[in-house]
């Protein structure tokens, strides 16, 4: 085809906006920032070489609003469209409105998005590329036929209850107990429709101790499709991922090839083009791996699979969707360090309840092997209306154990940030654990060892001490001598 | 800090060695070493008694470990530095705990006994704690010298604190507790002495103090209350603690001295004023002159005394309005350390007026009721007498105060406490006299303290403080010392509930805080989360009056490493709030400070059984379920029921009803951002 991308509308906010300008500015391509009325300040914003508002606080107004963001790009000259991830990133009908804008669309065909985004039809496309499925029901629309599966096939208890347009761990309820089926039930509908405007329900057995590794792939319109080898994301909260590291500790070579090349022909056999990345859970102790769900779009984590093959995945993505050969073959690419990422979320490192507000003070991590991917700058707010992540940090070395070091450095010695709470302590305290340096760890790692990791948060810092008495000598010389002296 | 505190290590003065008695040591040793000596030692109350006599003890340790050096080789016997009302008053005002103090204390002055004062069952409270909680206390405070006194002399209240103290080899100094009175005679101090010996097992591991809290021991007496003692027990160490407030002090040590008194407490002589203890330098002086040797590094002493002068200016606000001597102490009896916050409550209750008026009643008032004037006994005193003083005052203007002491000077001065002997009008108003009494008056009428040292008080009392019920309480009166009447305490849920207020597990330091007293170290607790270490670090003008002008700054070390931070700007005051600009190590910050007239939004949080808390911050965007759609006041729910729904970043949260009930009120509209805890629902159980 040939198409030139001069200016690209971002159609998204926060860390993945930030990620895929530093690309065009790399590219020299112009940018288009899209904002809602809280983010009229936003990082990304001022990221932007023009930016254009499209609509009130609540992501349907804004974020969501499809017609809002195809006017933005027509509005701003655009001549391309990148979804970043989460929003309007897997979303069919608004991959075929960018193109019959007349404006190229970085991502995968509609048809495909629409294929992988309902995990019935994935689950069968698997299936018949040979590949292997978690035992499961589908479609399900009532309790008594997840009843009625668990007494025929013997299944036991906890089970997942999937929504079937879900993703990024958003609308997965699992369930421990009969009891629980019911809420858990209406919960995940419930949330499922207000999250994806949809709530087809699939049930699938809980792998225990399952680890979760997925495998990064690009493809062109040319039938080139290379994978760029493996990421782990066993460590999570609420299904959610919070640390993610490649390549994955728990594979051998011969795993490694099998799971990489399974992915490769279930890639192939849906037409695939653009990054993609298809999700296995693993089985620690059968050592067998299932399918879960293709990402049809640019993943949070995929920063660690560029520091270990130094390729820049967004880029790629411009390429590939300009029509472009992907400029590599799978023998040439070799992964040659460890990478590691945390995900740094506006939350309590406790209880997970989010915290919004204003980052009054921010000290991004430098030094070494480091490289920091945030949403926000010093002085920003964190609106409470979308997702709270605000900065990936990512560390690499020579082997494992050397990019957990340097991630010890960068999450202990060098980030600060002030105004809001962060996951910093909880993450700081999950690479120090034994268990995860050993490598040894499930999907319940962090149940398993919540109240562990609470209490190996460090108690006191000096930095965070002399604040404290800033904060008395600025009360005290605003109010003079007190009543309580 | 660290290197503060090494080169105030190096400005301890000389190189002769003044040291004669140090932690370590045995009790046995330092009596032995005291005792063997032929001079005189003294005990600094510099760094307690005499903060808590004259300043309200809000001598900040930021001030007082500048003495430490000093200290550390000046001969002392011992540096009282802890207990009393410190310990409280630096929990509650000072926001410092007595744990850091002799942390700090320990490491620059490690050759000086530390020295506490503890009332007995009262510890470092008011009221009596159980044995338990005495025990656990006592053994976990790194004390070298346990003075201890009862405001009762009632000796078997000692018991407890003795029999750790000893056991941990640690040096008990039974008190005392002297008054001058005309029931008070000598022979009575040598049988509270008796009972002493008796408990301690001797005389060889403790030293004996006479505590004269109020100095009011004229010169005589003392000399013979001394002799008495040692020609019973010629072997007795013997201390003598002695405020200076009738003007007589002085000439009463000496005379101390000369009847065999070996150790004196003194302050330095730039921190004495009218309450507290006699100076240093000058009973140095004056015992030398006087053929008595004092063992002291008198340059060290001098140079205490000239480092006082660098920082006592700070707390000139602290001092007493009540200035100069005052030989009428001699009647009203008010102890030193109870003389500032006398007045301060008085300044604050707007009676200061009546000060005299109040001074004269006590004095009456213990020609009653028979105790020593000394916490606990001393607040009993004050509350009361300041109390009927005010009622008269309420009802009658400053003529019925005149009156009111008119009628007890006749009762007792004329009368004899004669009941019968006043005419009936007269009869009925003293009967009148405790009717609104404190409760603490009436705790110790019925012996919850001990027993009183002259015997119960008169019938006539009790029908006064009880009214109708007064029979009944009389045959209440315990004979038992509290040691053997209070349960014990539950130190498992007591270390269960200060975890559930502070939402953590407490140090063994915030625990024993929490014993002691409750609601005062839950704030400290808080203050210090909150503000940190300021209470240890700031110099004390920036820690009353903060940064003034632009430009001021403060430099101080925490933690090894050096901070500072100036003042940039202070704006003016809009909507209740005012905004600072300081450079807090020359980074730039904006503190927004809430002035007390700060408009708060009042958010009604979940307090009782029945109210449905929002387990999270967020947005409450449905109110019921979708099965039964909105749900309103009176509707009927089941438990694991979702009631409500909130979300916040993305993520949905049902509020289950956790029991079935019905709704009594919805405290939340659809769509409202609501904090963590608050109130959503009233819920009443079925």
């Amino acid at each position: 085809m040939g198409k030139k991308i001069n200016k690209l509308l971002v159609a998204n906010r926060g860390v993945p906006a930030v990620r895929v300008m530093h690309t065009c500015r790399d590219r020299k391509i112009r940018t288009a920032a899209v904002y809602s009325t809280p983010d009229r300040l936003a990082h990304h914003v001022f990221m932007a070489d023009s930016a254009v508002h499209i609509g009130e606080a609540p992501p349907v107004e804004s974020y969501l609003n499809m017609e809002h963001m195809i006017n933005a790009a027509l509005q701003t000259g655009s001549d391309a469209v990148h979804p970043g991830w989460g929003f309007l990133a897997e979303n069919e009908k608004f991959a075929r409105m960018v193109m019959d804008a007349g404006l190229t669309w970085i991502g995968p065909p509609p048809e495909v998005i629409r294929l992988m985004g309902d995990k019935i039809q994935a689950k069968k496309i698997a299936k018949r590329a040979n590949v292997p499925t978690i035992p499961g029901i589908i479609d399900v629309k009532d309790i008594k036929e997840i009843k009625k599966w668990l007494r025929k096939e013997n299944v036991e208890f906890p089970i997942m209850i999937k929504a079937a347009a879900g993703g990024g761990g958003r609308g997965m309820v699992k369930v421990e107990s009969e009891e629980e089926l019911a809420t858990a039930f209406s919960q995940a509908k419930s949330e499922s429709m207000r999250a994806f405007g949809d709530d087809t329900i699939l049930v699938e057995k809980y792998i225990e101790f399952g680890r979760h590794i997925e495998v990064q792939v690009v493809a062109d319109e040319h039938g080139n499709i290379v994978h760029l080898f493996e990421r782990e994301c066993t460590i999570q909260r609420r299904n959610q991922k919070i640390i993610e590291e490649a390549p994955s500790p728990t594979l051998n070579e011969n795993l490694r090839n099998e799971i990489c090349f399974t992915a490769v022909r279930l890639m192939r056999e849906m037409g695939y083009r653009s990054a993609g990345t298809v999700e296995f859970i693993f089985d620690t102790s059968t050592r067998k791996f299932y399918f879960l769900e293709v990402n049809t779009r640019l993943q949070v984590e995929h920063g660690i699979t560029e520091l270990i093959t130094g390729l820049d995945i967004v880029s790629i993505m411009l390429d590939v969707a300009a029509g472009k050969k992907l400029p590599f073959r799978q023998p040439d690419i070799h992964p040659n360090r460890w990478a590691l990422e945390v995900r740094l979320n506006a939350e309590d490192p406790k209880t997970f309840s989010p915290s919004f507000g204003t980052i009054t003070r921010l000290q991004v991590p430098q030094g070494p092997n480091v490289r920091v991917s945030s949403g926000v700058y010093e002085g920003d707010d964190v609106p409470p209306y979308y997702d709270s992540l605000f900065m990936l940090l990512m560390t690499a070395g020579a082997d494992r154990a050397d990019a957990i070091r340097v991630m010890d450095r960068a999450l202990g010695r060098n980030l600060r940030v002030e105004g809001i709470k962060t996951l910093q302590p909880l993450l700081l305290s999950i690479i120090r654990h034994p268990a995860f340096i050993a490598g040894e760890f499930s999907t319940r790692f962090l149940e398993e060892h919540h109240d562990e990791l609470v209490s190996m948060f460090k108690e006191k810092d000096s930095e965070d001490e002399v604040l404290k008495i800033a904060k008395y000598v600025a009360e005290i010389s605003a109010l003079g001598p007190q009543g309580w002296m | 800090m660290k290197n503060d505190k090494l080169k105030m290590q190096k400005e301890g003065t000389g190189t002769a060695h003044y040291v004669v008695v140090k932690p370590g040591m045995t009790p046995k040793e330092i009596v032995t070493s005291i005792r063997s000596n032929s001079k005189v030692f003294l005990t600094s109350t510099g760094m307690r008694d005499a903060g808590q006599s004259d300043f309200k003890n809000r001598h900040r340790i930021y001030d007082l470990a500048t003495l430490a050096p000093y200290y550390n080789n000046m001969g002392l016997f011992s540096a009282e530095c802890h207990g009393g009302a410190r310990w409280h008053v630096g929990v509650m005002n000072r926001k410092e705990s007595p744990f850091e103090e002799i942390e700090l204390l320990r490491e620059i002055m490690p050759d000086v006994l530390l020295q506490t004062l503890i009332r007995e069952t009262n510890l470092w409270g008011y009221r009596p704690y159980p044995k338990n909680v005495i025990e656990y206390v006592v053994s976990r405070i790194d004390i070298d010298v346990w003075r201890c006194f009862s405001f009762l002399n009632d000796v078997r209240n000692m018991r407890s604190v003795a029999e750790v103290v000893m056991k941990r080899g640690r040096l008990f100094q039974p008190s005392i507790s002297f008054t001058d009175a005309d029931w008070a005679t000598n022979e009575y101090y040598l049988g509270v002495v008796r009972d002493i010996v008796n408990l301690c097992g001797g005389v060889d591991e403790i030293i004996v103090c006479i505590k004269d809290m109020a100095g009011v021991g004229s010169v005589k007496r003392i000399g013979t209350l001394v002799d008495t003692i040692k020609q019973a027990y010629p072997e007795m160490v013997i201390q003598y603690h002695r405020h200076i407030t009738d003007g007589l002090a002085m000439p009463a040590l000496l005379a101390a001295a000369e009847a065999g008194v070996k150790i004196f407490d003194v302050e330095e002589d730039s921190l004495v004023r009218f309450y507290g203890e006699a100076p240093i330098l000058g009973v140095q002086a004056y015992f030398e002159e006087s053929g008595i040797a004092v063992h002291v590094n008198r340059n060290a002493a001098e140079a205490a005394v000239q480092k006082v002068r660098e920082w006592i200016g700070h707390y000139e606000w602290a001092e007493s309005p009540f200035k100069g001597y005052d030989h009428t102490v001699t009647f009203h009896k008010m102890p030193g350390g109870a003389f500032p916050s006398s007045f301060e409550q008085a300044e604050q209750g707007e009676f200061l007026h009546f000060m005299p008026a109040i001074l004269k009643v006590m004095s009456l008032y213990n020609r009653i009721i028979h105790y020593f004037d000394v916490t606990p006994g001393s607040q009993i005193t004050w509350v009361t007498c300041s109390g009927i003083v005010n009622g008269y005052a309420k009802e009658r203007g400053e003529s019925g105060v005149d009156h009111l002491i008119e009628l007890l000077t006749k009762f007792i001065d004329e009368k004899y406490l004669d009941l019968e002997a006043m005419e009936k009008e007269d009869q009925e108003e003293i009967l009148g006299l405790f009717r609104n009494v404190p409760g603490d008056f009436k705790n110790l009428l019925i012996g919850n303290y001990g027993n009183l040292p002259m015997g119960w008080p008169p019938d006539w009392v009790y029908r006064s403080a009880f009214g109708k019920e007064w029979e009944d309480r009389l045959k209440e009166r315990k004979v038992l010392s509290p040691l053997d009447m209070l349960e014990d305490d539950d130190l498992v849920k007591l270390r269960k509930d200060l975890s559930e207020a502070i939402g953590r597990t407490p140090s063994e330091e915030e625990f024993i805080l929490y014993l002691m007293h409750p609601k005062d170290a839950l704030q400290f607790i808080e203050f210090r989360e909150k503000y940190g270490e300021a209470p240890l670090v700031l110099p004390t003008d920036v820690w009353r009056e903060g940064l003034r002008k632009p430009g001021d700054r403060v430099e101080f070390e925490l933690w090894g490493k050096p901070y500072c931070i100036e003042l940039v700007s202070i704006g003016g005051e809009h909507e209740g709030v005012i905004h600072v600009v300081m450079k807090v190590n020359s980074k730039t910050r904006v503190y927004t400070v809430e002035t007390p007239r700060a408009k708060k939004v009042d958010i009604r949080m979940a307090k009782g059984p029945g109210d449905i808390p929002a387990p999270i911050k967020g947005n409450v965007w449905r109110i019921g379920n979708p099965e039964r759609g909105t749900l309103k006041a009176g509707d009927i729910v089941h438990k694991g029921e979702e009631i409500a729904n909130i979300e916040a970043m993305k993520m949905e949260n049902a509020i289950e009803a956790p029991f079935d009930g019905q709704i009594k009120e919805v405290c939340v509209k659809l769509n409202d951002f609501v904090s963590e805890g608050q109130l959503l629902f009233v819920l009443e159980e079925l």
